[in-house]
Formats: structure tokens, sequence, C-alpha cells
């Protein structure tokens, strides 16, 4: 398997749904962290750190959510990210096409790997896991 | 040429001939007049500079009498009164002058002053013994400074610019009439001492005044240019744009004088503050409306993008247990696109200008009733209410959005009180240029206005791990407050509290 470690981070609960329904259809075997929004992942990876545990090697992130967002969290998790021994890759899944945020997506260019566009679908899901 | 009643009959024949020599050496025109009792005019001698400068013809010497002559040279317009001026010379007057035009056939129309003594003999002739300058270039300059001194003056009196004229030596000022009537002082021109007027600046003005004025007169800068508000007699403020320079400096270069204008730009610059507003308006407009259209456009189609993937599940699954708790979410993503139009519906209303109305309300009243509403909390929750508001004051507001907006603040700063201490919520009023605010300030939690600050009023936005935070209100009280010209404004400290203040526009 592609990945073992995966974190989810969108306030959408039903995209929570969507994404375990997604992979059980295609057979894809893994069972995903779920948080609702950015200041929970993240204090997630931190305390993974902290402890010594394995932290992910994806993440899917959303954008819009409160506390912190998709951004906030990046800003964080570059902070971090000299402390970790692998690579996470992140992609963002948004359902924004606002110019604005496929830009600011580029900025973060070392971090995020590519920007899907919500509803994800079955091609999207395939992509990322199992190509 | 007669020259016979020139000479003294004690001369001697060699000094008359020397004397004639003389004088027709002399450049200057030389005459002698002869004015009988009867009014005759005679003209005994004259010089050979006055017959080439008149260009009299030989044979009009000889033929033509003196008048004739005369009239022939001189302009018609001055002929009478050279003639008025000789016949009128009175007993005892002893010197005239007189100044007269003549029309010469090759140098054309020039100016002649006459100038003579003028003796009595004892026939009763009077002789005047004289000269005549040209001063035709002296008059030409005098109509040329008339001319120009009276488009001067037209120029001053008929645009509204001042004339200052400032002497560094004595440190005294020249004020035109325009310069005193600009700051409503007696239409009339003034010398005063220069403090005096600089002490009218406005003190924020002061500093940027002198700065300007001292590059001039170090040199620095080819002309003086500033635009300040000077304090007029009736002790308001209007903006007076002053341009100068200095016309004269000593061997040293230092400055000695300084001249320039004062033009009163007051309502330009109130022009000019209009179209900044109106811009700000536009472009605060402009922004929500983006905003507002990328709201719809991600609230929607994350709605649209879960039913449609939702719709895609059920189609394959056939396991009722799989499909009832897809249906719970289809439920549940309806209920939130409800909502969302609500909350869309809510926000167009207040920005539909349309629908504003108005009151003049009693803003203790519309607390008393929040306070009210809230009692229950107020009381659970042990909230001490510092309300220091004067009991008649009056706000012109919307009266939904005035009891909802003092809702929403009250019921946050319940909300997100602090856990170690007792909630205090303390209501003042304060005054700023056309703004009444209300300072609403509590002692709980704070944000993280570095974090938070761009978000804080943004749709769907919560900051506390609060199961109660919707995210909708802040953002709908701001419209509320900005559809009524006012703002909203926010200070903070992360675990001593929040002060958001509202600005009730008192001009619209």
């Amino acid at each position: 398997m592609k990945f073992n470690n995966v974190f989810v981070v969108d306030d959408d609960k039903i995209f929570h749904f969507i994404i375990k329904k997604l992979l059980a259809n295609n057979n894809i075997d893994i069972t995903p962290s779920y948080f609702e929004n950015g200041f929970d992942a993240i204090e997630k990876i931190k305390s993974k750190l902290h402890n010594g545990e394995n932290t992910p090697d994806l993440i899917l992130l959303d954008i819009n959510m409160p506390i912190l967002d998709g951004w906030q969290f990046l800003e964080e998790f570059k902070l971090i990210k000299n402390q970790l021994d692998k690579e996470i890759i992140i992609y963002i899944i948004s359902s924004s096409d606002n110019h604005a945020d496929v830009n600011k997506a580029k900025d973060f260019k070392d971090e995020v790997k590519n920007y899907y566009l919500k509803p994800m679908t079955q091609e999207d899901i395939k992509a990322i896991f199992c190509n | 040429m007669n020259i016979n009643s020139f000479s003294d009959s004690l001369l001697s024949d060699e000094k008359i001939v020397f004397y004639k020599k003389l004088l027709s050496q002399v450049p200057d025109l030389i005459f002698q007049l002869s004015l009988s009792v009867k009014g005759d005019i005679y003209i005994p001698f004259m010089n050979k500079p006055v017959i080439k400068y008149f260009e009299l013809a030989k044979e009009d010497l000889l033929n033509l009498d003196t008048l004739t002559i005369l009239k022939k040279k001189i302009h018609p317009e001055d002929l009478n009164a050279v003639i008025e001026s000789l016949l009128t010379v009175v007993i005892g007057q002893n010197f005239w002058t007189h100044e007269f035009r003549a029309v010469l056939p090759h140098k054309g129309l020039r100016w002649f002053r006459g100038v003579a003594n003028i003796e009595k003999i004892e026939d009763g002739n009077t002789i005047f013994y004289g000269r005549v300058t040209d001063i035709t270039d002296r008059k030409q300059k005098d109509l040329e400074l008339e001319i120009s001194e009276e488009r001067f003056q037209f120029a001053m009196e008929a645009s509204t610019n001042g004339i200052w004229d400032l002497n560094l030596k004595t440190n005294k000022v020249f004020y035109s009439s325009q310069s005193m009537k600009m700051l409503e002082f007696e239409e009339q021109d003034v010398i005063d001492n220069h403090d005096k007027w600089d002490n009218r600046i406005h003190p924020d003005d002061k500093e940027n005044y002198l700065k300007e004025i001292q590059l001039h007169l170090e040199n620095k800068t080819p002309f003086y240019e500033n635009s300040k508000r000077m304090l007029t007699k009736d002790d308001k403020y209007k903006w007076i744009l002053s341009r100068g320079k200095v016309i004269e400096r000593d061997k040293l270069g230092n400055p000695i004088r300084l001249i320039g204008t004062h033009t009163d730009i007051s309502s330009h610059k109130d022009k000019e503050e209009e179209l900044v507003k109106t811009l700000e308006i536009i472009s605060e407009q402009n922004s929500r409306l983006l905003n507002f259209a990328h709201i719809v456009s991600h609230n929607l189609s994350s709605h649209s993008g879960n039913f449609k993937m939702l719709l895609n599940f059920i189609e394959n699954e056939d396991n009722p247990e799989a499909l009832g708790e897809i249906f719970a979410h289809l439920k549940t993503s309806s209920n939130g696109l409800s909502d969302t139009i609500e909350h869309l519906k809510e926000l167009v209303d207040i920005n539909a200008r349309m629908i504003h109305k108005k009151e003049s309300l009693n803003l203790n009243s519309y607390l008393n009733k929040v306070f009210a509403i809230l009692e229950e909390e107020i009381r659970v929750n042990e909230v001490i209410i510092k309300n220091i508001i004067p009991n008649d004051y009056n706000v012109n507001f919307n009266p939904s959005y005035l009891e909802s907006i003092l809702l929403n603040f009250t019921t946050n700063a319940i909300k997100y009180a602090h856990p170690d201490r007792k909630p205090k919520i303390c209501y003042t009023l304060s005054k700023e240029k056309s703004y009444t605010i209300l300072e609403i300030k509590d002692n709980g939690l704070g944000i993280n206005l570095e974090k938070y600050g761009e978000k804080l009023f943004g749709m769907y936005k919560t900051f506390h791990n609060n199961t109660n935070a919707r995210g909708i209100g802040l953002f709908i009280t701001k419209n509320q407050v900005e559809a009524m010209g006012g703002k909203v404004e926010v200070e903070s400290k992360v675990n001593l509290g929040t002060t958001f203040k509202i600005y009730f526009n008192n001009e619209i």
C-alpha cells in the first residue's frame, strides 16, 4: 500500500463519510484519521512527534475551516516540517475555485502537491492512492 | 533767423558771434518765445537742434507765421492747451512748463516737455527763455506702467487670490485685501508682524509649512508651495494654498524679500475628501459584493458536491443499512443548504438599502430589552453588567438591527466568558468626529487578533472550540452596522478580554 497513515482534515462530516465510502468502493484498505479543523490536526502531528509515534504520510486538507483554516495549518506545518523524518504529502481538497485560493496554493508549492476541487471523483481517489 | 533781441547792446560783435556759435553747438533744444500784450506769439530765436529735431522746413520758417508753424507741428488735441498755457501766465509767475505731443514727418508722434523762465519786459511783452526735451520714452514707460498697474489691480480684484509680501529683515508682511477676506477679516490691505499670522496655522500643518519655506529660503527649491489650514477670524479652519518666491537676496545669498499668493482651496479639499469617501464606499461595496459572490459560490458548491456524491453512492448501494446512513447524510446536507440559503437571504436583505428604515432610538431602552431577553443566561452565569450610557441618548438606526446587534455582542460576551472569573460586560459611549461610539467591553477569553483578525467578521468563522458557535453572527452584525453607515472595530487580548466598538454614523 502506498500510504499507511492518512489524515483527512475537513469540517464537513459528510465529506468524511464520502472519503470513507470512496475508499471502500475502490477496495483501498485504509482507515484515515479524521479532523474537523486545522488546529486539531496540527496538534495531533505535534503530539505524535513528541511521543515518537508514526506521523501521517498523506494529508487531505480543506481550506475553509474554523479555528485554524487550511492556510494557517500549512503555516504551522512549515514550522515543524524540519523535525519530520519523512516527507508528508499534502493535497488541498476544496470547493473553492476562487483564483485567490488557487494562487495561494502556489505559495505553498513545497508543501502542497496538488489542488483538487470538490466533489472528489473515483478517478481523483485512484490518482491519489493507487498511482 | 533773428537773434537781435537775444543780444545785449553792451556786447561786442565778437561776443555775439561767440554766443551764437556756442548756442548752435548745444545739443539741447533752446528757444526764446515772445508774447505780445495782444496775445500774438512770436519765436525770435531757436537753435539749430530745434529746427532739426522738429523737422522744420526752411521755406516754412521764411514764409509762415509762428502760429501756423506751431499748428503744423503740435498735435491738434494739444495745440489749444499749449497756447492757453502761454496766454494764462500770471503776474509774478516766473516759470513755465508744459507737456505736449508733436506730429513730425519722420519721427512721427513724440512727447515733449517745454521748460522756460519768464520775464516781463517794459513794452508789456512777455519773454520765455527755455528748452524743449523729448520725453517720449519716459511717457511710453509711464503709460506701460500705468497699463500694467491697471491690469495688476484688475487681476487682484477679479481673482480670488490674495497677495503677500514678506520682508525678512523686518519680519513684516503685507497681505492684500483678498488675503484678509479669505480669513474673514475686513477687506483691506494690511502690513503686520509675520509671527502673528504664523500662529494661525493649524498645529498639524505647521511642521510641514516650516520645512517647505525653509527649503526655499535655503534656495533648495525653485519656489515655495504649501497647503495648510489657517484659522479664520471666526475660529474656523480654511485650507489655503500658499505659493511664493524669493525675489531679493543679499550678497551672501540670504533672502531679503519673499512674494507670493494665497488661494482658498477649502472647496477643493472638501471635494477631494468627498471623493475619497465615495471611493472608499464604492470599493468597500465592491469587495463586499465580491466576497458575497465567493461565499455563495463556495457554500452552494460544497452542498451540491455532497449531493452529487451521496446520490452516486445511492445508485450503487443495495445494503439497506448503508442506504439509511447515506439518506441521513443527505438530509443533513439538505438542511445545511436551507440554512445557507436563509443566511444568504438575510445578507441580501441587509445589503439592499431600500428596506432600511432609520428611526431615532433610545439606546438604553434597547439595551434593557436585550438584558431582559438574556435574563436567564445573565443570572445563571452571574454576569456583572456595567451600563454607563446616559439615559436620554438616542441613535439613528434600524430598530430590528439595533436589537440584533446588541443581542449578538452581549451573547458573545457571555458565551466566550473566561472560565476562571465571573463575566463582566461594560457599556460606554464616546464621540469621535461624526460618529458616536458604543464600546462593549468584556473580560472573557479574548481573541488572537494577529491570527484571526482578518477573518473575525467573515462568514462561518469560529475561533473557539465552542459547540454553539455558528460563525454567522459577527458577519451579519458587521453587515447591519455598515448598511447603517457605521463600522465595527475590535480590540482584544487573549485571556484578558475583548472590546467591540460600534460606530454609529450621526450624519446619514
